[in-house]
Parts: C-alpha cells; sequence; structure tokens
C-alpha cells in the first residue's frame, strides 16, 4: 500500500513529463514528409478553419460522417499513422461527449418518433439519436481537425500563424513561453523527485509523498517568480520593447490555395446539404 | 577623444535595499578592450554585468555608459536606450534564460528584429552565425531539447546577431566540456579582433589569459580588490587562494603524490 503511493505520484510526475514530451513537443510528425506538411502553415491553418466552421454549421450525420473520412484521408496522406491518429482523437473529449450524448437518446428527453422500445414507457426516439449522432459526430471530427493541426504544423510555427491570424501578441507571447517553460518545470519537479528518493529510499507514506509535492509546488512557484523577471530583463536586454516583432517567412503556391479552394468548396457542400439532406 | 565604454566611480548595489551586492566598484572598460572580472562565487559579477547592461541602476555611485549616465532618470529616455541595445550585448549565465523562443531561429532574430534591422540583413547575419557556430542543423529545434554546450551556443549567437560594440558574457564556459569550451573562446577571439570590447565575468581562470588583457578581482567585500594585467594578477597564487580563485589540490602522476596549488591551467606541469 506504502510502495503502491509512492509509486503513484512518481508515475504521476513521470506521466506527465512523458505525456508533455509526446503530445506537446514532439515534432517528429509535423517534419514528416506528407500532404499537409507540404502546405504553407498559414493556408493549412485557413483550410482546417474553414472545414471546423464547415463542421459547426452542418446538421447533416451522412455530412458529418463523411467530413471525419476525410480527416482520416488527411491523416493517412500526411503519414499519419491511423491507430496513433484514433487514439489521439477517440480519448478524453470524444468519449465523454459519448456519455454526454447518451441521455439524448431517450424519450423523456428527446421526445418523438418511438425506434427502440425498452419498456416501462422509456424509448429510443429516432430524433433523439439523430441529435445524439451529429452532437458525437461534430465533436469528434472537431476535435480531429484541432488534431490533424496541431500535429502537422511545429508548435513555433502554429504560433507564428495565430500571430498571422491577428490573435493579440500577449496571448501568442504567453502561450509561448508556458510551452517552453513548463518543460523546464516539470522536469525541475521530476528532478526534485528523484532526488528526495536518492536520499531517503522512496517516499515511504501518502502523507510524505503529499508533503513532498507540496513543497514541490511551493518552491516551484519561487523559481517561476525568479525565472519570470530573469526573463524579462534577457528580453529587455535584446530590444524588447512591448511589442516582440516576428519574422515571417511562409510562401504560398498554387497547391496551397487548391487546398484552401477544395476546403471552402466542402463547407459550401455543407451548408447546401443543411437545406437537402436534413 | 574619450575611448571609455564605461565608467564606474564608487557603486553600489543592494537587493530589495537590504543585501548589498556591490560595495564600492570603480573601474573602467576601454573601447576595444578584453577585460575579464573574476571573484568566487556570490561576489557581484553578475550584478555588475546587469548594471554594465543598464538592467539594474545603482544605489549610489555613478556608471557611465558612452558618456551617459545611467539612472533611474534615463528609463524613459526611449531614443538612447534603442541605441544603447544596439551597442551592448549580454549573453546570460543561464541559457535557459536567454532562450525564450519556442525555436532556435526564433531566438537568434529575435533581437535584430527588435532593433528594426531588416530581414534582408537578419537572414544574412543568421547565415553566417550558423557556419562560425555550426548551428545550421538546430535552427528549428525547440531550445529545451539543446544539449548545455549547444544552449550556450546558441545564446552567444543570439546576442552577436545583434552585432553589439560590447559584449558582456557571465560565465560562458561554466559547464562546458573541453572542445565546446574551446570553440568559445576561439569565437571571443574572433569577435575581438573585429574590435568588439569584450567584459566577461567568470571564475574559470583558464580562460582568462585567452579571453582578456585586464582582469579585476572582485573579493568577498564586494569590491574590487586587484586589477592588473592578466598574466600579472593570475601569477600571484597566494592572493588567489586567499580569494577563493584556487585550491590546494593532492593528486598522483605515477608513483609520485605532489600538492599545489590548483588551477586548470597548470594542473598537469608538475612541480
Amino acid at each position: 500500500m506504502r510502495n503502491n503511493s509512492s509509486r503513484f505520484i512518481e508515475r504521476s510526475i513521470t506521466g506527465a513529463l512523458s505525456f508533455l514530451r509526446n503530445s506537446v513537443f514532439a515534432d517528429d510528425i509535423a517534419l514528416q514528409k506528407g500532404y499537409l506538411q507540404a502546405r504553407d502553415p498559414r493556408i493549412r491553418a485557413a483550410g482546417i478553419g474553414v472545414l471546423l466552421l464547415a463542421v459547426l454549421f452542418a446538421r447533416s450525420a451522412l455530412f458529418l460522417s463523411s467530413a471525419y473520412l476525410l480527416c482520416l484521408l488527411l491523416a493517412a496522406a500526411s503519414s499519419i499513422h491511423t491507430m496513433f491518429f484514433l487514439k489521439r482523437t477517440w480519448l478524453f473529449i470524444p468519449a465523454f461527449a459519448f456519455f454526454i450524448a447518451i441521455p439524448a437518446l431517450f424519450n423523456f428527453f428527446t421526445p418523438g418518433e418511438p425506434l427502440i422500445s425498452l419498456g416501462h414507457g422509456v424509448s429510443i426516439t429516432e430524433q433523439g439519436l439523430h441529435g445524439a449522432v451529429i452532437f458525437f459526430t461534430r465533436v469528434l471530427t472537431s476535435v480531429s481537425l484541432a488534431v490533424l493541426l496541431s500535429l502537422t504544423t511545429r508548435h513555433s510555427v502554429l504560433l507564428r500563424v495565430l500571430r498571422i491570424f491577428k490573435i493579440p501578441q500577449v496571448f501568442v507571447m504567453t502561450l509561448g513561453m508556458s510551452y517552453r517553460y513548463i518543460y523546464l518545470f516539470i522536469e525541475t519537479v521530476q528532478n526534485t523527485f528523484t532526488a528526495i528518493k536518492s536520499r531517503v529510499g522512496h517516499v515511504s507514506s501518502v502523507r510524505k509523498g503529499q508533503r513532498a509535492v507540496a513543497w514541490n509546488i511551493a518552491s516551484l512557484w519561487l523559481r517561476s517568480y525568479q525565472l519570470q523577471n530573469q526573463i524579462f530583463s534577457a528580453m529587455l536586454s535584446r530590444g524588447y520593447t512591448g511589442e516582440a516583432l516576428i519574422l515571417y517567412e511562409f510562401r504560398a503556391g498554387a497547391k496551397d490555395f487548391f487546398w484552401l479552394g477544395v476546403t471552402i468548396a466542402v463547407f459550401v457542400f455543407g451548408l447546401w446539404t443543411n437545406r437537402y439532406l436534413h | 577623444m574619450d575611448k571609455s565604454v564605461f565608467a564606474l566611480e564608487d557603486v553600489y548595489f543592494s537587493y530589495l535595499g537590504k543585501f548589498p551586492a556591490l560595495c564600492g566598484i570603480t573601474m573602467q572598460v576601454q573601447k576595444g578592450s578584453r577585460v575579464a572580472v573574476i571573484g568566487a562565487n556570490g561576489t557581484g559579477k553578475s550584478t555588475l554585468l546587469s548594471l554594465l547592461d543598464g538592467l539594474s541602476f545603482p544605489d549610489r555611485g555613478t556608471l557611465y555608459a558612452f558618456g551617459e549616465q545611467l539612472s533611474e532618470r534615463m528609463a524613459g529616455d526611449d531614443d538612447f536606450w534603442r541605441l544603447f541595445r544596439r551597442k551592448v550585448g549580454f549573453v546570460f549565465q543561464n541559457p535557459d534564460i536567454q532562450l525564450f523562443c519556442p525555436s532556435v531561429r526564433e531566438d537568434i532574430v529575435f533581437g535584430p528584429l527588435q532593433m528594426g534591422v531588416s530581414p534582408a540583413e537578419i537572414n544574412k547575419r543568421l547565415e553566417s552565425l550558423c557556419a562560425v557556430f555550426g548551428i545550421a542543423g538546430l535552427l528549428e529545434r525547440q531550445p529545451h531539447q539543446l544539449s548545455i554546450g549547444e544552449k550556450k551556443k546558441v545564446a552567444i549567437a543570439s546576442v552577436l546577431a545583434i552585432e553589439p560594440e560590447v559584449l558582456l558574457l557571465d560565465e560562458p564556459t561554466a559547464g562546458l566540456d573541453p572542445q565546446t569550451s574551446r570553440e568559445i573562446v576561439d569565437i571571443l577571439f574572433k569577435e575581438h579582433e573585429k574590435g568588439t570590447t569584450i567584459v566577461t565575468a567568470t571564475h574559470d581562470l583558464h580562460i582568462i589569459e585567452e579571453i582578456a588583457d585586464a582582469v579585476h578581482v572582485i573579493g568577498g567585500q564586494k569590491r574590487i580588490i586587484r586589477s592588473g594585467p592578466a598574466e600579472q594578477v593570475l601569477a600571484d597564487q597566494a592572493f588567489l587562494q586567499e580569494n577563493n580563485l584556487i585550491h590546494t589540490h593532492s593528486h598522483r602522476h605515477k608513483d609520485t603524490v605532489h600538492t599545489h596549488p590548483h588551477t586548470h591551467c597548470d594542473h598537469h606541469q608538475p612541480r
């Protein structure tokens, strides 16, 4: 029991670090050759944005399912392993969306034509099933599109693209720095925990483990406070005056605009299906 | 014509007004000179560089840079600071502080971009620095993915991209392997040949004769206790030992164990 608690804290820290390494900082897919990687990052992001809008406005389950298939095709064309992509997109948000959508199936939440009767006056309605499928496929496709963009675009490039789309500079810079330093801090926590273990063998009880974590949080807060002052000095020293400038070196070609054209066509088709396939 | 870049007269500085960091520093740095500030840990070397870079201001005493007094009153003078930042580059001791951008490329171009250098000129500088430091393959990497030696090189490159007239370096070779340390010393040597003034704070005595002509020693009282030509200051072993810059060291050479004051530059020349 004691060893389990010790391992739980260690596993949590190691797990957090490994998750960050694999998700936030992994650039390996973005550096591979693939269809989306070859597109200009601005146009790639704009195209994904248009597809997201199409998914948000769509009311046809057929269109949403087709859009999800398009995501899978894009992932395959962008050198993303299908199983890896499915794992990344089906975990968490779509899974939660599925559970949230379950009550909407039943007649006491969504009255309508009974499709399957479960007895005692409870039934799954056609309207309920339709609503739940629309909700779930919309969430799944939206998450898949967002994951596609983040996997095929290096983090630093993504931040530059956000600036091009007029996302406020302070927000983008804060985001960039958070990503830059969160890794440093997690590594510090991991090292501190290893140092504690190397001196006392292992964290022997839940209470001691909790104390070590609390101490780590306090120490980390102080370090981050010191670090922010020093980083600001480093920025000032290199000419920062409150508005950081960024060098843009993107070039768009005919293939990029073709991609954007296709996404716009999908958007228009999505609107058309709302009228004729609903 | 006055060739003084920095002139400090009886400078005092303390943190939060109660933790003294510098107590009466008087020194001058001439244009084109190479100066080393040495001292044990906690003697105020980094604080002194921070003052020279205009990141902090003296509590007492005067500090002149390029003939202008640096003080709190200058804080709002944007034109002065724009010019000052173009002239003075500061390499921090901890490269993780220096490298705050999402990629190496962005870190290197950050300085010149803020200073209004044209994109064509920035790319030219970037290309040249990549060749000098051998970091072309690191440009798209994130700073946390680099080794300490690579981080240090990129940190120095990010400051040299500004093409400063004065280069301030805080422990540029601390914790580096001999090869990387050598490369950095060579780069500093070339920078000085171009006319750059170099001020280095360090306690790595083995590089001092190569990177500095004049040495200022800061003692435990946080004031300069000796100044002079590098070879002269480094020759006084008793003085260095007294100020925690070298230590008595016993080791074996084949069958002989011997003891002598230890500096890295001479410790394989048995006495």
